[in-house]
């Protein structure tokens, strides 16, 4: 492969293990997520997803496996949440992507702020971006809210609105968006659901985890079935209907089936 | 107006401010002899900079969501390094130096304890608390250190020093920290991290934010100050006690949520906390001034406390406009 | 020698030195040693006591009560539970608080002896089962401060204040001697409160004073039996922009600074409760009571002022912790 050619995938997570302790989170698992594919990853509660997400996210490193970004290896003992800004992860979360007491524009640029020689931040500057990011990409106008009010007087949408807008800004080549539309009036899904879309037009990728089957299948390519801790399914858009993901699930739910592949 | 009114309500700080100014009103109009001539201002210019400084500490602990009990060990553990050092070497720098860098290792124990062994910061702090005073007494052996002959001495003119013969300059050391640390709360990237730690350290750590380590430079750089704080008071009066600090850890607690500081964490008001210090450090005096029997001042304290804590939780962030809006409603209402 | 002497002689050394040992046992004494340790108030008291432990076989238990009476009873509830030898309380609770308890020790066969605050009625009660006290009596030890101020430049008609914790009646005793003293001479004299806070930072009385002294312009004294306040004057006249002799003062122990004071002639009169005693008296008492059944011995040990006067010569001794 040349060194120009773009990747072909955004992300890849070779064999990956995850013990807390002697408790095991994550179990060899294989996943990974095309440079232009939305890929909606989909089990239970405590089934693994945050834990794989908080992994190529940068937050904890796996106990053993392979991460690439890119294509390119990753050590993982060096990984970090700033890491995978730099190359290009942004991650929303449901409800922790924000600090709920703080300005707007302190909340663009957190974790990555701009800055003179001594850490003092380029203030005006970053209250001129973050104003230029709400009016133009996430498209807020008028209603007394500006970079300076607090995240608390967003209402739930506005607040996802903000942190999406904040990973594109920052040219996210992967976004993960982790229950996105939980709590949201139905206004505001479609309004994720249409940055997911944007995504999708910009040419980046996007890993939707949520358990609204519906909305995951509106917008995903791909769908990737995890249950206690192991890749149990994987599945194309194309080989399958709504009503058949949606049953799939149901019988993992109720044991019915013992990770056998569909 | 309402403009004007809105841009004032969001100055930080103001409530406070307005009850320091009322307070100082009353003692003028009650007790004009005293409070109309500059001797007693510069009397708490003397002794209020030392609480002032471990206000400030406290005020950025306090933002990152934290507590720290521990500052009036540190008042007392940097008194003595300081004193013995001068007593043992004549000269002054090296003492204050070891003063500053012992209450920045007592920080550091903290933050290890706090952020490494997750030990809540209220029982780690009081703890060491304990334990740095034990510490303390052992080591002077019980005694106090008289060093009256820091007088004249360069590190006692630079920091406790009289400007034009008559005021005070830790008053100035004091505000100057107050103001250089507004800035590193609120423009700077460390202050920024306090903040967010405080508001949500989930948050902060997906956010990609050392929060360990920054907790821990936290600690450190509060037990600097507090430190910082011993030596300014060590050498105003040129003794060393045993107990000094002891005395100072509620005062300096209430100043801080007078300020506006919020238990909450996530956000800090330094400039509510000067202003509250400020009305601590006076409030005894003026009402002994005003010829009020000395048994009035604990009453009158917490009259004034909770003027300003209800202030502050009532005009909130909205700012002064909260305030007339409520006001505006309240009329309507009536009609 | 032959073997048989040999081994009766050992048996007769060993013999003679365990008897003494057994006679000479360790005595285990509780002690009330008033404030917090290694203040004015305090170290000299704790250096005497911990000087007759030393030269008396004793195992001597420091309590600390930073002067709260109720920590007093419950710290001495605590010494009654360990059983030792002997006690020393001070009366700062009062006696109808102490009596009751002091009762349920005694009948333990506990000796129980008093100092710096005394308890009359109890010592009079215990005395021949070794109650004592080693105390200055605070109210006569406050009026011959009061005189001694009185004396270094006093006249009927002058204004003169009172300082200090009036809100505590068992810790105002000798400051009510120094009010009655210099009333007697004419003044007018007024009280202030020390409050709780400044009773624990004393620094903090600086502006309060300036306060007062800016609106009493005509003030001529200002009087205190409390360690710390006394320590502060020189600053707190300062601060009010007074020099040595504008005001006359007055006070309690002799903490370095406060000697100092008195050499620039910042205070003219101390009183000298000599802590030292109160120390090692309360030891010895509960020591030959246990041993040679010697009944409680009252002793005065607040016998003077330390004045610009005298204190050149108590300087070295007051360095040492030891007056």
């Amino acid at each position: 492969m040349a060194e120009s050619d773009p990747p072909r995938t955004a992300l890849r997570v070779v064999d990956v293990d995850k013990y807390f302790g002697s408790v095991c989170a994550l179990k060899t698992v294989n996943f990974d997520v095309g440079r232009n594919e939305i890929v909606g990853l989909l089990g239970d509660n405590g089934a693994g997803k945050s834990t794989l997400v908080k992994i190529f996210t940068g937050v904890f490193p796996p106990t053993s496996g392979e991460l690439y970004v890119a294509d390119r290896k990753v050590d993982t003992a060096s990984y970090s949440v700033k890491t995978a800004h730099a190359l290009g992860i942004e991650t929303v979360y449901q409800d922790k992507s924000l600090g709920e007491k703080q300005a707007l524009w302190r909340n663009f640029f957190i974790g990555r702020e701009l800055t003179y020689p001594l850490g003092f931040l380029k203030v005006r500057e970053q209250k001129r971006i973050a104003n230029e990011i709400m009016v133009n990409t996430i498209g807020f106008r008028g209603r007394g809210i500006g970079v300076e009010s607090r995240a608390s007087k967003l209402s739930g949408g506005e607040r996802q609105g903000v942190a999406i807008g904040r990973a594109m800004h920052f040219e996210a080549s992967l976004i993960v968006l982790d229950e996105p539309t939980v709590a949201l009036s139905l206004k505001e899904v479609r309004k994720v659901i249409d940055f997911v879309h944007k995504i999708k037009e910009g040419g980046k990728a996007c890993i939707y985890i949520s358990h609204n089957i519906p909305d995951v299948f509106e917008v995903a390519d791909r769908f990737v079935v995890i249950d206690r801790g192991e890749i149990v399914a994987g599945i194309d858009k194309g080989k399958t209907s709504l009503k058949e993901l949606d049953e799939f699930l149901l019988e993992y739910s109720h044991g019915l089936r013992d990770r056998a592949q569909p | 107006m309402s403009r004007v009114l809105g841009m004032l309500g969001r100055l930080e700080g103001l409530p406070v401010a307005v009850v320091l100014a009322l307070l100082y009103v009353a003692f003028m109009v009650f007790a004009p002899t005293v409070f109309t001539g500059y001797r007693i201002y510069m009397s708490f210019f003397q002794t209020v900079p030392p609480m002032l400084v471990l206000a400030v500490g406290l005020t950025f602990v306090i933002t990152a969501g934290e507590i720290d009990l521990s500052f009036p060990a540190v008042v007392a553990l940097s008194g003595f390094v300081f004193t013995w050092c001068f007593e043992t070497f004549g000269v002054g720098w090296p003492g204050f130096v070891l003063a500053i860098v012992a209450g920045a290792l007592v920080g550091w124990v903290n933050g290890f304890l706090v952020a490494r062994l997750r030990v809540p910061s209220i029982m780690a702090t009081l703890a060491a608390q304990f334990f740095w005073y034990g510490v303390t007494i052992l080591a002077a052996g019980g005694l106090q250190i008289d060093i009256g002959t820091v007088v004249g001495t360069p590190v006692h003119t630079l920091f406790v020093g009289r400007l034009f013969d008559v005021f005070p300059l830790q008053a100035l050391w004091s505000a100057g920290l107050v103001v250089l640390c507004w800035f590193v709360l609120n423009r700077h990237r460390f202050g920024q991290a306090i903040m967010f730690i405080g508001d949500n350290a989930e948050v902060a750590r997906v956010m990609g934010i050392p929060v360990e380590a920054t907790r821990i430079r936290l600690f450190a750089l509060n037990g600097a100050l507090a430190a910082f704080a011993g030596l300014l008071l060590t050498l105003e009066i040129n003794v060393f006690y045993p107990t000094q600090g002891q005395g100072m850890l509620l005062p300096v607690m209430a100043a801080v949520f007078i300020g506006g500081t919020s238990i909450a964490g996530g956000q800090g008001a330094l400039a509510g906390t000067f202003f509250g210090m400020y009305i601590i450090g006076s409030l005894e005096a003026g009402v002994v001034a005003t010829g009020i029997g000395g048994y009035w001042v604990q009453l009158v304290e917490g009259l004034v406390m909770a003027a300003s804590v209800i202030l502050n939780v009532v005009i909130g962030d909205q700012g002064v406009s909260a305030l007339s809006s409520t006001a505006r409603r309240w009329a309507v209402g009536r009609r | 020698m032959r073997k048989v002497t040999r081994l009766a002689l050992a048996v007769g050394l060993f013999a003679v030195s365990f008897g003494t040992w057994a006679a000479d046992k360790e005595i285990v004494i509780y002690m009330q040693m008033g404030g917090t340790q290694g203040d004015a108030s305090t170290l000299a008291r704790t250096n005497g006591a911990r000087a007759a432990a030393a030269a008396n076989h004793v195992k001597l238990i420091e309590q600390y009560s930073k002067w709260d009476q109720q920590t007093m009873i419950d710290q001495f509830k605590q010494a009654m539970a360990a059983k030792p030898d002997g006690i020393e309380i001070m009366g700062h609770p009062g006696e109808t608080a102490f009596a009751p308890l002091v009762d349920q020790a005694e009948a333990q066969g506990i000796i129980v002896t008093s100092g710096n605050n005394p308890l009359p009625g109890i010592e009079a009660k215990y005395q021949t089962k070794g109650f004592g006290y080693a105390g200055a009596d605070l109210y006569a030890g406050g009026y011959l401060t009061g005189e001694a101020m009185v004396k270094a430049g006093l006249k009927a008609g002058d204004e003169a204040l009172v300082y200090d914790i009036w809100h505590q009646e068992g810790r105002s005793r000798s400051s009510q001697g120094v009010y009655d003293a210099l009333a007697k001479a004419g003044l007018k004299v007024d009280k202030l409160d020390v409050s709780a806070q400044v009773d624990s930072e004393t620094s903090l009385a600086i502006p309060i004073l300036t306060a007062y002294i800016q609106a009493h312009p005509n003030l001529k004294a200002i009087g205190t039996q409390h360690g710390n306040v006394t320590a502060n004057l020189p600053k707190v006249l300062q601060a009010a922009g007074k020099k040595p002799g504008d005001i006359i003062c007055g006070g309690i122990d002799l903490s370095p600074a406060t000697v100092s004071a008195i050499e620039q002639g910042w205070i003219s009169a101390s009183f000298d409760q000599v802590l030292y005693l109160q120390g090692y008296m309360p030891v010895m008492q509960i020591v030959w009571t246990k041993r040679y059944l010697v009944p409680g011995l009252h002793v005065n040990t607040g016998v003077g002022t330390v004045t610009p006067q005298n204190v050149a010569s108590i300087k070295p001794l007051i360095k040492e912790g030891i007056r």
